[in-house]
């Protein structure tokens, strides 16, 4: 019964994704249980008490004019109570990438030049299309929804309305009609008021007089309504108050539309007939160079990342006024993007258009092939929601991902590709995890996404790929949280150099900071990790908040996999340490990871800086820079040099590592590293960590390049206030 | 969990992404697609071979919500039988949608399938998207 079954669940054989199936609730089936047995009772009444009669004295038509009129209500009421009303499948999983946590709230469209908002459904998962809305009651978006009828207990929408209209119309005769000659039959019976036919066709006639004014009016309502081309959701909600509807096509036509217009299909509950298509490779191609390929490329992550951003800031305020009462719009991103370092790459520039808000950018997850890693997406899916950022590059993404990353496992799947991709991308900067630095934290992670799988190739998405990471920190932190939970141990399992760019994304999420030496090598990785470890507990002093120095007061044997933070302060710390061993060449590192940072990375260190701390800068760009410096200035280790001045102070770092770790759902992943140089907990652990297991950084230092941080250092925004100084 | 595969599934290419293709709305709400040119297909397809079969299937939808001398005396109809007519006649809209079934499969078989392509019918997605599938293209050797 469509009337059920659309609060049910499609359904039939379709493969269409329909609501869930709903609990079972008495309570609405009393409305259309009582409007089903005043219907059928009373005429049943009335045609075996007062027809008879009427039949007899005034004509045989009439008893046969009230079936058929009656017939005719039943029937609207029939088709309305049990007709699917318009319900629109749930969106796939693979269309809602698109739209993902950092998508607007609103699409604007223009239907014949006037603004019409689409709203996002979070429990459908698409843009609502104009005149849908999304029915509490039944859970589900319905095309051209009118209101949810309780009589019928079913939505009205655009394949039911004509038959509510019409029964509505039909009602209304039918009541007129029943008290009519119920009353005609009640005149001349006035001395047999007592006989059983006589109360019998009163007790009609009240009940159909009662009926009369709330159906009549409601009649009226409709009709109005028909007229002007309106729907009740329109109608209620006031949208085309003071507006011109885009839908009034004029009182005729208007009519015509609703009552002549063919029988919409059902997109539920459809026969699916599976597409037995071979699709067999080689594929004919157009002719097309690969510059032009990888310019369109790279126009792609441009083009769309001014699209979302125009999109988004439009849709903010329009937001505030929607009196749509439906499903919680998706969490807005809370990033703020301020004072983004001045671009000095192409992708820096496209970062600079940027909007403040990180909600303006959608960050495109990779799409995976349906089945295996369905279930990994969407669970990332889900993590990055709210935060998610958008990709400006998808296709930089989908080109790039390797089918070998696909079959990561599945809580890998969307991090992998995102935060291995930034740790090997950004070097020191991006972990994947929203670094403040120059990838910013999910732009890191998207970054990353392409950067590992294109890091074995050649640096030619490089551009697109900095959009990206400096684009999506929010998705990458999300991400970057779900990564956490991947063990770290994962690092080891990757032999490759691109795997292994997935598994350092794996790690940071788990910490506040990501290890840019993990990052950097990642053979190398879960013995820096460990080195991290062992560096961490020795903070310095200051308030640095314990996150960060939780849980290590002792040196962690090298051999342990990373539990705690791996900051890229702590790293700097270790490099500062290593000051011979930093500048040599890092033999893990591949070529072309080493060759990216030292793109990426600013120009050679300056003259004050110490060569340990140098190698660390390349890494963690300026953010491990900053720890650098913090822990200079913070540590009191015996060990530690002091590189330079403070930058910033240390704790806020820390408590941005903090905030930023392990968090999917706080959406501020930014693990990466607050200003000030005290990388969230690199600034802690820096501190705390620089003693002992100095010497297990060693050989893992020694591996890393070192990058000089370039002079101008711009402050970023991140999650929870904390700033962070990006190199330029 | 043990599924069967045929040969034939093993040897499928992957999926590399999906494209949809949005609605457009600048005429109201009848079903029409934009006919906008996806960046992500430059690469499979021709402009002209995408902008066509968008086309057609525009023309095929608007066909079926056409308000015309059909869809009015079925509704006359339907009305007189108490809407019992639905039980066995199929309405205009669902003769077009298996016209629009065929044109899309025949698509896919003559100009999508040899380029890696697939379009799924968008009546699968509520008539709000037409979904095209891009494969892996192996040979190549990179996921694009």
């Amino acid at each position: 019964m469509p009337g059920v079954s659309s609060g049910g669940g499609g359904g039939g054989v379709g493969t269409a994704v329909s609501s869930p199936p709903r609990p079972f609730r008495p309570s609405r089936y009393v409305p259309v249980s009582a409007a089903t047995t005043f219907l059928v009772g009373s005429t049943s009444l009335f045609f075996c008490f007062t027809c008879p009669w009427l039949s007899d004295s005034v004509s045989s038509v009439v008893p046969i004019y009230i079936a058929v009129i009656f017939i005719f209500t039943l029937a609207n009421f029939c088709m309305a109570t049990f007709m699917d009303p318009g319900i629109f499948p749930r969106a796939e999983e693979d269309e809602d990438k698109e739209d993902d946590f950092r998508a607007p709230l609103y699409k604007t469209v223009e239907i014949k030049a006037i603004q019409v908002r689409m709203k996002w459904c979070s429990t459908c998962r698409f843009y609502r299309p104009p005149r849908c809305s999304h029915c509490s009651v039944c859970d589900n978006c319905v095309e051209d929804f009118d209101h949810h009828c309780p009589w019928v207990n079913n939505c009205i929408g655009r394949r039911n309305y004509r038959y509510f209209f019409l029964f509505l119309l039909s009602l209304t005769t039918h009541i007129i009609d029943v008290f009519s000659f119920g009353l005609v039959y009640v005149l001349n019976h006035r001395q047999q008021l007592d006989t059983p036919h006589a109360a019998v066709t009163m007790a009609v006639m009240c009940v159909a007089g009662l009926f009369f004014v709330p159906v009549a009016g409601l009649t009226g309502f409709h009709i109005v309504l028909v007229a002007r081309g309106r729907t009740t959701n329109e109608q209620v909600t006031g949208k085309f108050r003071g507006g011109v509807n885009p839908f009034n096509k004029g009182c005729l036509k208007n009519i015509s539309h609703i009552l002549c217009r063919a029988q919409a299909p059902r997109y539920t509950g459809r026969p699916y007939m599976h597409q037995k298509m071979e699709v067999q490779p080689p594929f004919l191609r157009p002719c097309l160079t690969e510059a032009q390929l990888e310019a369109k490329i790279l126009d792609n992550g441009i083009q769309n990342d001014q699209h979302s951003t125009r999109s988004k800031s439009s849709l903010d305020q329009m937001e505030s006024q929607s009196a749509d009462a439906e499903a919680p719009p998706p969490p807005k991103p809370d990033l703020r993007y301020s004072g983004l370092p001045p671009a000095d790459t192409e992708e820096s520039s496209l970062l600079t258009e940027a909007p403040p808000t990180p909600s303006m950018f959608k960050y495109r997850p990779p799409y995976s092939s349906p089945g295996r890693n369905h279930s990994a997406l969407s669970h990332s899916n889900k993590m990055i929601r709210g935060e998610s950022l958008d990709s400006p590059c998808p296709s930089i993404l989908k080109s790039s991902r390797q089918p070998s990353y696909r079959s990561e496992p599945s809580s890998l799947d969307g991090v992998t590709l995102v935060g291995g991709g930034v740790g090997v991308r950004r070097g020191g900067g991006e972990r994947g995890e929203g670094s403040g630095g120059p990838g910013g934290a999910a732009g890191g992670v998207l970054g990353g996404v392409s950067g590992h799988s294109l890091a074995g190739r050649s640096y030619t998405s490089y551009p697109s790929s900095l959009v990206l990471s400096a684009a999506g920190s929010r998705s990458s932190s999300l991400r970057s949280a779900q990564i956490a939970h991947n063990p770290l141990a994962t690092l080891q399992s990757e032999g490759t150099t691109d795997t292994s760019y997935k598994s350092l994304a794996n790690q940071t999420p788990r910490n506040g900071s990501l290890s840019y030496d993990s990052l950097l090598t990642p053979s190398e990785s879960p013995e820096f990790e460990s080195a991290a470890h062992e560096l961490s507990p020795q903070k310095p002093p200051g308030p640095f908040p314990s996150s960060a120095k939780a849980g290590q007061p002792k040196v962690v044997s090298p051999s342990s996999p990373l539990k705690g933070y791996t900051s890229p302060f702590l790293s700097a710390q270790i490099a500062q340490q290593r000051e011979g061993q930093l500048l040599q060449g890092s033999a893990t590192f591949s070529s072309p990871h080493r060759a990216y940072l030292r793109a990426v990375s600013p120009p050679p260190p300056t003259s004050p800086r110490p060569p340990e701390a140098q190698h660390l800068i390349q890494y963690g760009q300026d953010l491990s820079s900053r720890a650098l410096r913090n822990t200079s200035s913070l540590s009191s280790s015996p060990g530690a040099r002091l590189l330079e001045p403070p930058i910033s102070p240390p704790p806020r770092g820390l408590s941005l590592s903090k905030s930023t770790a392990y968090t999917g759902e706080t959406g501020s992943q930014y693990k990466l590293r607050p200003t000030g140089g005290g990388t969230m907990v690199v600034g802690g652990e820096v501190g705390g960590g620089h003693h002992a297991p100095q010497s297990t950084f060693r050989p893992v230092l020694a591996n890393h390049t070192i990058s000089k941080p370039a002079g101008g250092v711009k402050k970023v925004t991140g999650v929870g206030g904390t700033t962070y100084e990006i190199s330029v | 969990m043990a599924e069967t595969h045929s040969l034939q599934d093993f040897q499928r290419p992957a999926v590399s992404s999906k494209v949809f293709i949005q609605r457009d709305y600048s005429s109201g709400t009848i079903c029409k697609f934009q006919t906008k040119f996806p960046s992500e297909l430059e690469s499979r397809l021709d402009k002209q071979q995408f902008e066509e079969t968008i086309q057609t299937l525009n023309n095929l939808y608007a066909e079926a919500e056409k308000l015309g001398g059909s869809s009015y005396l079925e509704g006359c109809l339907a009305c007189l039988t108490a809407y019992t007519v639905f039980l066995c006649m199929e309405t205009h809209y669902e003769k077009v949608l298996k016209k629009i079934d065929r044109y899309i499969k025949d698509q896919n078989e003559k100009i999508y399938a040899p380029r890696g392509l697939l379009l799924t019918d968008p009546i699968e997605r509520g008539l709000r998207v037409v979904e095209i599938t891009i494969f892996e293209d192996r040979n190549i050797g990179s996921g694009r």
